[in-house]
């Protein structure tokens, strides 16, 4: 039996020339000064958030497009981009940092699940390689950032700050708070509670779900023996749809607001006729931003979907980008992140960019959406 | 509401959850009995189900509409395939595997669950599927509870099928082959009955019944997705402990018990919501402690 | 006893192609030569390789700690465990709330997270270990789940959003944060796990769970306390869990709920039945396809858990006591 120790090390050998091989496949490294510049895309491809993740990659992809097009950046020089899969899951997100790190990107842009981008912003941090973070909000993620990363999407504060404001305009005096479990949702669900009691208003319902349940009829019952003026979901589409659904069948007529994570087109397709008045904090989807038209004309050409809710951001985050690298005058990852730190007023499709002392974007970009007639629509 | 209008209404929710809990369990519970399987595949065979119940709709609605009458028909087809499709991998993963260690088999199942879940989600793209069964919504109330027709048909529909397959496991030769296979399988060939005929039987009633489930729980919650069956595969596991895995009526009557606790668990002062899942859990490990054959299992001899 | 073991009847080319294989390490010198290569090769492996790689590996030789571990409790003891991601989960908790929330230096939560793992080990443990072998992988698994949902629940832990900022650990002046560490560290855990396992498996305690395994009536009646056995490789096993826990929260210096699921428990599980209960190197085997296998296959993208799931149930079909078992057994039949 002793002896028997000394298979497993071979096996180890074996397995490891294969996947050496596989491995030590992958160097693409940049040289100083000239030759292509490669940048690092960080979105889940595959797995539950799949769709968007595609999405914002698309969205990448044509503002790289379009930027070599025009001449590329430093003087002719071509933007490359590689993509790592973080599968909204926080040990693949790892991983994936890894691999990008390894393959020597200069700069990345992505980030969607704020649970997966949260651990690798510290692997990003000690590479010393600038992130500009398109999606990924959740509070957490300003506590975490080593430095190198930038929010250009308004972070759970602000949207808790809209999610308030149009609750107060609305004369609602109680709501109800529901989270599904999750770094993202929690996190808007706790700022929410916050400043919803600084505001000197009572919270009479809270609850969480799982991700994957489909049964609220305990809540529900719950939420008609309280009867809070208005509700707040701040998790998914897809746990969100099941909710107003079994919120409307089971009698509740009050407000539903749901958080950005459920602001794609799939929360009214799934939720059909109850969708209808329910309002959303969203990001500055694609269709309602003046400057973005030939954005959409541009990518409805190159990709056979239309961009989802955050294209729009990573478009702008990789436009950003390349700006910052322009005014870096170098590929050098430090250089980057200096001037990444001193933009100002960069304007993007979904406003002008720039940041606070914690790399967060210096402006609120939440507006509200109202599901009417099966579509969002904007609400002034 | 007051006090006891909530806890009426809960107590409609946790029948109509429990009765779908009831006909999962049901079919891990007979599995058990007679290979001593945890079959994890189960609760992919609901969401087969649903799916099946998604495309017959598709297909059927243009020609005769998507109402009762289609999804009844829609109910014993995809009943009927799915029951194959149960037979299939009876056929292929675990009769194969009937004398190799009991962790092999358990793994067996577990990679037949990942292979069905992820050509689902393949095919759907793993997005949400809206289940496009036209019932009414309209609600009504009885006294101060508000019920659904399409509520009430539905449990009324999953307590006809679990009385049905009780008088098919008391009634029939088939029901005492499987019980008797059950106690004593060796004995059972000695005694000239095919028992991988049974054995197929089980796997059959057992699918169809979760196909059933499946398309229901379409009907009711409206929406579909591939990945639907783990977290009630889960708790129909849980069902069929509390009342004693392997026992078919156990099965249903743990069932109803789950879904009566989830909802009335939420109406317990300081435990909240949050803790749900957390007092479910708890509720089973004490019963397993204390009462570990479950509620209707009293010895080793007469399980099913 | 390896020596004299009898070979299994070959019936298919599959299978005698993989036993062959195994002969081939049956010879000494082979298995010499093997051992010093590997090592060497593992030695030297960070600076020929990507970070991605290293990333891998480094993973694997996590899972190897965490099966280990695993396998004293299933393969040692015979005991099915379906929620061993809640040890786990124990250990990087203990780790992550007392680096995170008191600064305390890693070196010295490991003390504490191997305690709070034992403590957790007879909690749940003491009061089950005599229910038959179904229900206490149903309790295992409620376990596992009550752990992730109280810790999602709580605000020590950080609730859903987790813990951050647990602090690297200090290894003789040097702070671990690079991914070539963090290699080396694991490697490290994993050979001592390889050694821990070995000597646990020929020590009186090891035989004890054999006899047990085989036969439980067997053991009871010659003097084998049966519960207290078991409790050890419960106790045990968990604190491997726990310590690789630890070491996984000081790696990620973020943890959160997510990292403790269900699923976990399975891919733990599956690892080690697939490559071999109770036989070390079947359950590195079983490691290295777990974690390997799919991170070789990214690009075919959506389609590789699908293949990862044929591939295992094609093992399973034709390796039912697992790729390179213990021996030849016929009392794990029932």
């Amino acid at each position: 039996m002793f002896k028997s120790k000394k298979y497993l090390i071979l096996l180890l050998v074996t397995a490891m020339m294969i996947f050496g091989a596989v491995g030590c496949g992958d160097d693409t490294a940049t040289e100083d000064g000239e030759g292509d510049i490669l940048i690092g895309i960080m979105v889940p491809t595959t797995g539950s958030e799949a769709a968007d993740g595609i999405d914002m990659e698309n969205a990448a992809k044509l503002a790289v497009e379009e930027i070599n097009a025009a001449g590329g950046v430093l003087g002719g020089r071509m933007l490359v981009t590689t993509t790592g899969d973080d599968g909204c899951d926080p040990s693949m997100a790892t991983a994936a940092a890894s691999q990008l790190v390894s393959e020597e990107v200069v700069a990345l842009v992505g980030g969607y699940c704020s649970g997966a981008t949260l651990p690798t912003l510290a692997i990003y941090g000690d590479a010393g390689i600038p992130f500009v973070v398109a999606a990924s909000n959740a509070t957490s993620l300003i506590d975490e950032n080593p430095g190198w990363a930038f929010m250009i999407n308004s972070t759970g504060l602000d949207q808790a700050a809209s999610a308030v404001e149009k609750f107060i305009s609305l004369g609602v005096e109680t709501i109800g708070v529901i989270d599904s479990g999750d770094a993202y949702s929690a996190d808007l669900k706790e700022q929410t509670i916050i400043q919803w009691e600084a505001a000197g208003y009572e919270i009479v319902a809270d609850d969480t779900v799982q991700r994957g349940e489909v049964d609220f009829s305990a809540f529900v019952t719950t939420i008609m023996a309280n009867t809070p003026d208005a509700i707040y979901w701040t998790g998914y589409q897809a746990e969100g749809a099941l909710l107003i659904r079994q919120l409307r069948e089971g009698g509740y007529e009050g407000v539903i607001m749901v958080g950005d994570g459920s602001s794609a087109q799939e929360l009214i397709d799934l939720a059909g006729d109850a969708a209808e008045g329910v309002l959303c904090t969203g990001p500055p989807l694609t269709d309602f931003l003046p400057a973005a038209q030939s954005f959409i004309e541009n990518y409805e050409a190159s990709f056979p979907r239309e961009p989802g809710a955050y294209a729009a951001l990573m478009y702008d985050a990789t436009k950003l980008l390349a700006d910052a690298i322009e005014r870096a005058g170098s590929d050098d990852s430090a250089a980057i992140k200096e001037a990444l730190d001193a933009t100002d007023g960069f304007e993007g499709l979904a406003g002008p960019i720039m940041f606070t002392e914690q790399n967060t974007l210096a402006r609120s970009n939440f507006v509200i959406l109202e599901a009417r007639d099966g579509r969002w629509a904007l609400v002034e | 509401m007051a006090l006891h209008e909530v806890l009426l209404q809960q107590l409609f929710n946790g029948l109509l959850i429990g009765s779908f809990y009831g006909l999962v369990a049901i079919g891990y519970s007979m599995v058990y009995g007679i290979i001593k399987l945890l079959n994890f595949a189960h609760g992919d065979i609901y969401m087969i189900g649903a799916f099946s119940g998604l495309i017959f709709l598709t297909i059927a609605a243009p020609v005769i509409g998507a109402g009762w009458p289609s999804l009844i028909l829609g109910l014993l087809i995809s009943m009927t395939l799915v029951g194959l499709l149960g037979v299939v991998i009876q056929r292929v993963a675990y009769r194969p595997m009937l004398k190799a260690p009991r962790l092999s088999i358990l793994i067996t199942a577990l990679a037949v669950s990942m292979i069905l879940y992820n050509t689902v989600m393949i095919i759907s793209a793993g997005r949400y599927r809206v289940f496009p069964a036209e019932v009414g919504t309209e609600s009504f109330f009885i006294g101060t509870l508000r019920l659904t027709e399409t509520r009430i048909i539905l449990i009324v529909a999953a307590f006809s099928l679990m009385f049905i397959l009780h008088m098919f496991i008391t009634r029939t030769m088939y029901g005492k082959a499987m019980r008797a296979i059950a106690l004593d399988r060796d004995t059972c060939q000695l005694m000239g009955i095919d028992v991988y005929k049974i054995i197929a039987i089980t796997f059959f009633v057992g699918s169809a019944l979760a196909a059933a489930a499946g398309i229901m729980a379409g009907v009711y919650y409206g929406t579909i997705h591939f990945f639907m069956g783990f977290l009630i595969g889960l708790k129909a596991f849980t069902a069929a402990v509390i009342g004693g895995i392997g026992i078919i009526p156990g099965a249903m009557l743990g069932g109803l018990l789950l879904g009566l606790l989830e909802a009335f668990g939420t109406q317990i002062p300081f435990i909240g919501t949050v803790w749900k899942d957390v007092f479910s859990f708890a509720f089973l490990i004490l019963f397993l402690i204390f009462k570990p054959n479950g509620l209707l299992g009293r010895s080793e001899s007469e399980r099913m | 006893m390896a020596e004299n073991k009898k070979k299994p009847k070959l019936t298919t080319p599959l299978e005698s192609i993989i036993e062959s294989l195994f002969r081939f390490f049956d010879n000494k010198v082979y298995r010499y030569t093997a051992l010093f290569a590997a090592s060497g090769f593992l030695l030297i492996l960070p600076s020929l390789s990507s970070r991605f790689t290293q990333e891998i590996m480094t993973n694997l030789f996590f899972y190897v700690v965490v099966c280990l571990g695993l396998n004293i409790i299933i393969g040692y003891a015979g005991l099915l465990h379906l929620g061993y991601a809640a040890f786990f989960a124990v250990g990087a908790y203990t780790t992550g709330i007392m680096s995170s929330r008191f600064g305390i230096d890693f070196w010295l939560t490991l003390p504490f997270s191997v305690v709070a793992a034992v403590l957790a080990g007879l909690a749940i443990g003491f009061p089950t270990l005599r229910l038959r072998g179904d229900y206490l992988a149903i309790v295992t698994l409620g376990f596992g789940e009550i752990t992730r949902l109280t810790i999602r629940n709580l605000d020590i832990t950080g609730g859903a959003v987790g813990l951050i900022g647990i602090q690297r650990p200090v290894f003789f002046g040097i702070t671990l944060n690079q991914i070539s560490h963090f290699y080396y560290m694991f490697f490290i855990l994993a050979i001592l796990a390889i050694f821990v396992s070995y000597r646990l498996h020929d020590s009186r305690m090891g035989r004890a769970w054999e006899y047990i395994r085989e036969d439980e009536d067997a053991a009871a009646a010659m003097g084998i306390n049966v519960t207290t056995s078991r409790l050890y490789a419960f106790i045990i096993g968990s604190s491997f869990g726990a310590v690789a826990g630890s070491f996984f929260a000081a790696k990620m210096t973020a943890i959160s709920p997510d990292s403790f699921m269900f699923i976990h428990s399975v891919m733990f599980l599956m690892a080690v039945v697939l490559g071999g209960m109770g036989k070390i190197p079947g359950v590195v085997l079983g490691c290295i396809i777990v974690v390997l296998i799919p991170e070789i296959s990214r690009d075919i993208g959506q389609y590789r858990l699908l293949i990862f799931a044929f591939m295992l149930l094609i093992i399973m079909l034709y390796r039912p006591q697992g790729i390179w078992p213990d021996r030849p057994t016929i009392s794990a039949k029932e």
